[in-house]
């Protein structure tokens, strides 16, 4: 059986005869003991303490004026709501358990815990999809919108591209499937969020539901980190497993990727069809420029045509509109210059 | 003419855009430098013509840790003298793209003679790498590449 396809051990939880440096991400040599001080990819310390810093939760963020507004929304925007609401939800209860599951088997102690900071922050997504839904409508009303999630065939087709590989590692954790597992983690958290995203973002443009985007601001800010660990993750894992940075394993990326794509406009045609205001074609160039990110930050070229955010809208809320209450790690050293731009005599290409 | 390059870069797309910077600098000026933030010469900084800076963004818009002793440099130097420019790449899915690049492009344009700034998303694509001509002459006294 050649290396690519053969499973990998979970390991032991300490093996005082390795090193506590790993010398491997996978079927590496580790002790189980993490000394930040000492790991093989020290960039890996400051991503997690950024995650870290990232900290927040569900019940800081105070419903009260999204539960005025919301008798105020229109039949279909509430519809749509509630369905992007427990789809995404949906996706995040598959990440948490999937991400630890892979710690298992990752030999590198700083990527585990990395895994594992990751995991709590889609308990906390999982969680916050909750919060909205309990804040909004009834249990009944909830249930039946889990149910109508799980039913939904096109939610089910694309969750299913997930699930199948997600599945097939699960049975067999070989190097190839974890690979296999991580491009579809680039699809789960880096492309089929967006359609919901740009939904919530697009009733923030109409100052509707801003708490709700709040909370969307910070799952996506999260979902962001994971796309760039996970993306690091898959080219530490090729580079130091030439046997998996074949030519069939880069067009599986392109191929899988363009997958998800296709899905994430199929969906976006369904939900936001009835939303006024998102354009679909804007929609499908937008997914498009998002995935030739996803394909650059994996190392790879643009598969798409090379064309400037179309839906710029879609993004993150400043530190002020978060209205951020929690001490920054990180605080920043305040800075004294003014603002300057191109008016003041040199160019900004 | 002496000129130095000085980058941070973690997942290579910064180190990229340095790259085409230097490649394009290279054809024209013999004495050119190119070094990692942390390996910087203090002590021959003020030696140069010009600086070009490139950096990621980290945090809400922050500097990279390791930038921050290069920022504190300038700043208690003042080498107004000094011709400076700054790129960097960065995620426009955050809040302050490219935040860092304007950090330093604030401070830097009191400082010293800032010439051009440049930002890209991500690894540079074809249209960024166009810029770099035009960016690599702002930054010279004379135009010679655009
Ligand atoms: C934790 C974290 C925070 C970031 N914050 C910002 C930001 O505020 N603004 C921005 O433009 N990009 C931000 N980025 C994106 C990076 O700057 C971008 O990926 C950059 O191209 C990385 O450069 P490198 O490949 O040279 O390391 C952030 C990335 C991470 C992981």
């Amino acid at each position: 059986m050649s290396f690519t396809d053969t499973p990998l051990s979970r390991i032991k939880l300490l093996n005082p005869t390795y090193p506590n440096k790993a010398t491997g991400v996978i079927n590496g040599q580790n002790s189980g003991l993490l000394n930040w001080n000492d790991i093989a990819y020290p960039q890996m310390y400051d991503l997690y303490q950024t995650l870290l810093s990232n900290f927040w939760k569900a019940q800081e963020i105070n419903m009260q004026d999204d539960i005025k507004q919301w008798d105020y929304l229109t039949e279909t925007e509430k519809d749509v709501f509630l369905r992007i609401n427990t789809q995404l939800a949906s996706l995040d209860s598959l990440q948490t358990p999937t991400m630890t599951q892979v710690m298992d088997y990752v030999t590198d102690s700083s990527f585990k815990a990395i895994f594992a900071v990751i995991s709590q922050q889609e308990a906390v997504h999982n969680e916050s999809y909750s919060y909205i839904l309990s804040s909004l409508v009834p249990l009944a009303e909830q249930n039946k919108r889990f149910d109508q999630a799980k039913e939904d065939p096109v939610v089910q087709k694309r969750n299913q591209l997930i699930l199948d590989h997600y599945e097939a590692f699960r049975e067999e954790p070989t190097p190839q499937k974890l690979y296999e597992l991580a491009i579809n983690s680039i699809n789960l958290e880096g492309i089929y969020f967006y359609a919901g995203f740009a939904f919530f973002y697009h009733l923030a443009r109409q100052q509707k539901m801003l708490k709700t985007s709040t909370m969307i601001s910070y799952i996506q800010r999260d979902e962001m980190q994971h796309a760039y660990f996970i993306s690091q993750f898959i080219r530490i894992l090729l580079t130091e497993n030439p046997e998996l940075n074949t030519d069939e394993n880069i067009q599986y990326a392109y191929d899988t990727i363009d997958r998800a794509v296709q899905l994430e406009k199929e969906w976006a045609n369904y939900i936001l069809e009835d939303i006024e205001g998102i354009d679909l074609e804007e929609f499908h160039h937008y997914v498009e420029y998002l995935a030739n990110k996803r394909f650059r930050q994996i190392g790879l070229d643009n598969y798409y045509p090379e064309r400037d955010n179309p839906m710029a809208w879609i993004h993150v809320f400043s530190d002020e509109m978060m209205n951020e209450t929690k001490s920054d790690f990180f605080e920043q050293k305040s800075r004294t210059y003014t603002k300057v731009s191109s008016s003041n005599g040199f160019d900004e290409l | 003419m002496k000129a130095c390059i000085i980058y941070s870069s973690v997942t290579g797309n910064t180190y990229q855009l340095a790259q085409e910077v230097y490649d394009t600098l290279s054809a024209s000026i013999e004495d050119l430098d190119y070094v990692h933030v942390d390996e910087i010469d203090y002590d021959q900084l003020l030696n140069y013509d010009f600086i070009a800076i490139g950096t990621y963004t980290w945090g809400s818009g922050d500097l990279p840790m390791e930038m921050e002793p290069l920022f504190d440099w300038f700043e208690e130097q003042s080498p107004k003298h000094l011709r400076t420019a700054v790129f960097g790449t960065g995620d426009s899915f955050y809040p302050n793209f490219c935040g860092a690049v304007d950090l330093f492009r604030d401070m830097l344009y009191v400082k010293t003679t800032l010439t051009v700034t440049l930002k890209v998303e991500l690894m540079p694509q074809s249209h960024d790498i166009k810029k770099v001509p035009t960016f690599c002459d702002r930054l010279m006294p004379e135009p010679v590449y655009s």
